[in-house]
């Protein structure tokens, strides 16, 4: 028991161990200058990362009675996750050097990293809504750490109550589960749920909950504010990992848990995802600042991965985690060049990087790189990831749902062209001078281009993805 | 009558009677108060079921901790004394269309189904065993959600310590 206590749940123990060390850095002052805390933590990160990835065929089973499950496509989905945090950490490094408090700053990152793997790997409703909530309310006061800054303590406002009232829908639906079946534990619910109008009733509230933290339109109001005000190191963490883990979550507690209802929720998504894909790029068309256009394309981009999950098959699954993998590389390649940019110019606006290409070459290309994949144009991976998604899709034999998703990733073509044009034809009296970034900035941005081509022309990622989800 | 129903009913009376008075009453503190009491109510019902951890907790975190908050919050407001205005009669119609709709879907669902008594649960809701049960690892132990809860509150106090102190 106590050795599988240690195998099983290392990831979480691993990020429980790192939230005391910076507990006790935080309380004896240990590291004076921030440039020293951050190559500390990369490096326990790195190392936290490296076991991960060679940890990742642990055996599956269970622990506290069936509350914690562990699995080899678990462990995969933390390793995602865990990676894409690590990306967005080193995009930042320049953001962080300045910042007052900066233990606080990795202590709340990695509460709610500790709480998405505790989401995933939750066997039990209460787990699960806990996990939800130590992901979500390190969040919300990260989106504030832009302490100066008026509009980033409206964002964090924003966040906490929507996403309060969000929990607490979930959580209604929740307490109707438990009320019609007496059990929180998935696999009794896998079969005590049955098409009763109060199940019925208690998925259309889960269901709720979930298209908030994903934000599907019409529960998307708050993306847009809250990205805006958020730090951009925040910003990239919303719009990649929280939507990452909910992805995960619909796919493994979801999905089996309400199989019985399947008809209602694979409905429900048939009515949400061309709304969230269509008013997502209404709206991504008239945006100037970059993180709200970051922030509607990622509404779209997320109604995108819903046609994955509304096959409700292994083929959609796959391709909807694949998917994830892509959109997170090219959302934080785009992410570390935009916030290259505002770190040391302070420029957000879309129009300022007219003629940026004329003094920024390699990051003109790296931006429109990760722009070509973000709108799937071949031979970037994105291309690959939203053929796969339409093909998973076309298996449920909504053929118009289908035609009118290709018809809006024509819109989302002419939003995203249109920044490369800006960069790299338009011509601007001032352009945007020499943008420095440092080291480990540039290294997360090789890896996020190198990702971006190496995935699209090598079938190996999708396949081993396959073999996870039907173990 | 037996006794019991009629003290169902009081308990149910105070519940909504505090809830529907803390929504109309006109000034706000006394909102509060009212509220203090359809809480109180509802730990009277479960009371009444024989669940009295459950009451316990309702009446410190609900009537001991939130509504003191919510007073607390009113006195630190401007104009907590005054009057509130009369809202206006769209708002009125359209609050009430959406309580009456909620209330019909409740009934409807509610009343439909046939519940079941869970036979399956074995452990008596005493506080003993509650406390037993919350720190187990066997089948019904709660210790991992316990844990996990200990790391919420210790993100949600750092996070609230960052932004309050903002200011120096």
């Amino acid at each position: 028991m106590t050795l599988d206590f240690f195998r099983l749940m290392y990831p979480e123990l691993s990020l429980i161990l790192i939230i005391f060390t910076l507990l006790i850095i935080k309380i004896f002052d240990l590291f004076k200058q921030n440039q020293s805390l951050i190559s500390f933590f990369n490096a326990i990160f790195n190392f936290y990362f490296a076991s991960l990835l060679f940890s990742i065929n642990i055996n599956s089973g269970e622990l506290f009675n069936g509350m914690y499950i562990s699995s080899s496509k678990f462990a995969f989905e933390k390793l995602i996750l865990t990676s894409g945090t690590l990306l967005i950490l080193l995009n930042s490094a320049v953001w962080l050097k300045n910042h007052k408090h900066l233990p606080e700053f990795y202590l709340l990152l990695v509460s709610s990293l500790l709480g998405m793997q505790y989401m995933i790997s939750s066997g039990n409703f209460l787990m699960f809504y806990l996990g939800l909530e130590l992901a979500s309310i390190p969040l919300a006061a990260l989106v504030n750490f832009d302490l100066e800054k008026k509009k980033s303590s409206e964002a964090a406002m924003k966040m906490i109550l929507l996403s309060a009232f969000a929990s607490g829908i979930m959580l209604f639906g929740i307490s109707l589960i438990y009320g019609t079946s007496g059990s929180l534990d998935f696999d009794i619910l896998q079969t005590s749920i049955n098409a009763n109008k109060l199940n019925i009733i208690a998925l259309i509230f889960i269901f709720s909950g979930f298209a908030f933290k994903i934000s599907a339109v019409p529960f998307h109001f708050w993306t847009a504010d809250v990205y805006e005000g958020a730090p951009f190191a925040i910003t990239a963490f919303l719009s990649t990992i929280s939507k990452a883990v909910i992805v995960f979550v619909f796919i493994s507690v979801l999905s089996p848990i309400f199989n019985n209802l399947q008809f209602l929720w694979s409905n429900l998504l048939l009515i949400i995802i061309p709304l969230t894909i269509f008013i997502a790029n209404i709206f991504a068309l008239r945006q100037r600042n970059i993180k709200r256009f970051i922030a509607f394309s990622s509404i779209a981009q997320a109604g995108y991965i819903l046609l994955g999950l509304s096959s409700n098959n292994g083929l959609g699954f796959a391709s909807s985690i694949f998917f994830v993998i892509i959109y997170l590389l090219s959302n934080i390649g785009f992410f570390a060049v935009v916030s290259a940019v505002s770190d040391s110019m302070g420029k957000e606006e879309i129009d300022d990087y007219k003629g940026f290409y004329k003094n920024n070459k390699k990051l003109s290309w790296a931006l429109a790189i990760s722009l070509f994949s973000l709108a799937g144009i071949p031979p970037t991976a994105g291309f690959f990831g939203k053929i796969f998604l339409i093909t998973a899709g076309a298996a449920t034999n909504h053929i118009l749902l289908i035609a009118f998703v290709a018809l809006n990733m024509v819109i989302s073509l002419f939003y995203y062209l249109n920044i490369v044009k800006k960069v790299f034809v338009d011509s601007s009296q001032a352009p945007l001078a020499d943008v420095k970034t440092g080291l480990s900035a540039k290294v997360s941005l090789i890896i996020c281009l190198a990702g971006i081509i190496i995935i699209g022309l090598n079938g190996a990622l999708l396949e081993y993805i396959t073999k996870l989800i039907n173990l | 009558m037996d006794i019991s129903v009629i003290i169902f009913y009081i308990i149910s009376v105070v519940i909504t009677g505090g809830a529907l008075l803390a929504v109309t009453s006109k000034q706000i503190f006394r909102a509060a108060v009212y509220l203090i009491f359809s809480l109180l109510g509802v730990a009277s019902m479960y009371f009444y079921l024989e669940n009295n951890f459950i009451a316990a907790v309702q009446i410190v975190v609900y009537v001991g901790g939130i509504v003191v908050l919510i007073i607390f919050s009113i006195f630190l407001t401007q104009n907590s004394g005054h009057r509130l205005k009369k809202p206006d009669g769209k708002r009125v119609f359209f609050s009430a269309l959406s309580v009456l709709s909620a209330l019909l879907l409740t009934l409807n669902v509610i009343g439909n189904y046939n519940f079941k008594s869970n036979s399956n649960n074995t452990i008596e809701p005493e506080i003993k065993n509650i406390g037993m049960q919350m720190l187990s690892t066997t089948q019904y132990g709660y210790l991992l959600p316990f844990e996990v809860v200990s790391f919420l509150l210790l993100a949600a106090m750092i996070g609230c310590i960052v932004i309050a102190l903002k200011r120096n």
